[in-house]
């Protein structure tokens, strides 16, 4: 019981994510910190207010990192579709060194 | 990207990269700000060279130069958003005697000037402290504080020479510097005699020559210990 619980823990705080949402994640992270970095450049040379700037560029990269680091439910939409486990049925004709595996 | 760490330091890895790149844009938009610095008036109004010593306990006298001056300077085009604080001070030069090349250099005033953005970096206390900022409330910029006027001022600094003598010395001059300390990118100082760009060098900073009096006579007759 401890074990199941403990086991959660770990995989909340270890937040694997599949393949597709780990391409996601990556495009997501380039693109929005490019996009917050443009505008937080802009926004402070037009107003001419370089606090601006930081507070724009610091909040985007925070709303980043909460897009991007919680294994969002939106990352696992495609899991990984392992075979069962002990392989079900044989291959016919398996055969390792003489003998044929039954 | 597979585990909340990994994509934490991901993040964060670009988010620096980010940051440079920024930063690095906003150092090079300096140059797209024209400067036009322009000193309308330079004068020294009252020199007076008198003996004294360095410090209480020391035995040699020196001569110290006190030069009044009027200022009056427009500085405002180099305060723009990246400008964190501007450092003004005026020098007295006056070329070396006896040598070809080279020139005494002695600052006799300065002043920072912040822009608003940096006015809770500013020593001062709490009273001058509100006053500044009260002065550019809701502004992120405020080029009128570039705007210089003294009249006869003091020096905050009284000069003297390694060789300890100072007065009956001819074409001395001051001289307006500045210092544009940006937030992001490299200082510059005012450009004597080139224009880079779109940055003009600065109009009229040197003032008309003028000498060094005699040492100023003591009420009780006569010098004694002349140099």
């Amino acid at each position: 019981m401890a074990e199941h619980i403990l086991d959660q823990i770990r995989d909340v705080a270890e937040g694997q994510i599949d393949f597709e949402g780990q391409r996601l994640a990556e495009l997501t992270v380039n693109l929005a910190l490019s996009i917050v970095g443009a505008i937080a450049f802009f926004v402070g040379y037009f107003l001419q207010d370089i606090k601006l700037t930081v507070f724009v560029a610091l909040g985007g990269t925070a709303l980043t990192f909460l897009v991007v680091v919680p294994p969002w439910p939106f990352f696992n939409r495609n899991p990984v579709k392992w075979l069962p486990v002990g392989g079900g049925i044989p291959p016919q004709n398996l055969i390792m060194g003489d003998k044929a595996i039954r | 990207m597979y585990s909340s760490l990994v994509r934490l330091q991901n993040t964060f890895g670009f988010f620096t990269t980010v940051a440079f790149v920024v930063a690095a844009i906003i150092a090079a938009s300096d140059l797209l700000a024209p400067r036009a610095p322009v000193v309308n008036t330079l004068e020294a109004n009252n020199v007076q060279v008198a003996t004294g010593r360095p410090h209480y306990y020391s035995n040699k006298k020196e001569e110290y130069a006190s030069i009044r001056f009027t200022l009056d300077a427009d500085l405002s085009s180099l305060f723009t958003w990246n400008t964190k604080q501007l450092f003004v001070y005026v020098t007295a030069e006056w070329p070396a005697a006896g040598s070809e090349n080279a020139t005494n250099q002695a600052v006799i005033w300065d002043t920072i000037i912040t822009s608003p953005s940096a006015d809770h970096l500013m020593n001062v206390g709490p009273a001058t402290m509100k006053k500044l900022r009260k002065s550019a409330e809701g502004k992120s910029i405020d080029p009128s504080r570039g705007k210089i006027s003294l009249k006869n001022q003091r020096p905050k600094y009284q000069i003297t020479h390694p060789s300890g003598k100072l007065a009956e010395i001819d074409d001395v001059v001051l001289k307006l510097h500045y210092n544009v300390q940006p937030w992001v990118g490299a200082l510059t100082w005012n450009q004597e005699n080139l224009d880079v760009g779109l940055w003009k060098r600065l109009k009229g900073g040197v003032s008309e020559k003028f000498a060094f009096p005699a040492i100023k006579k003591k009420k009780e007759g006569g010098e004694k210990a002349k140099v």
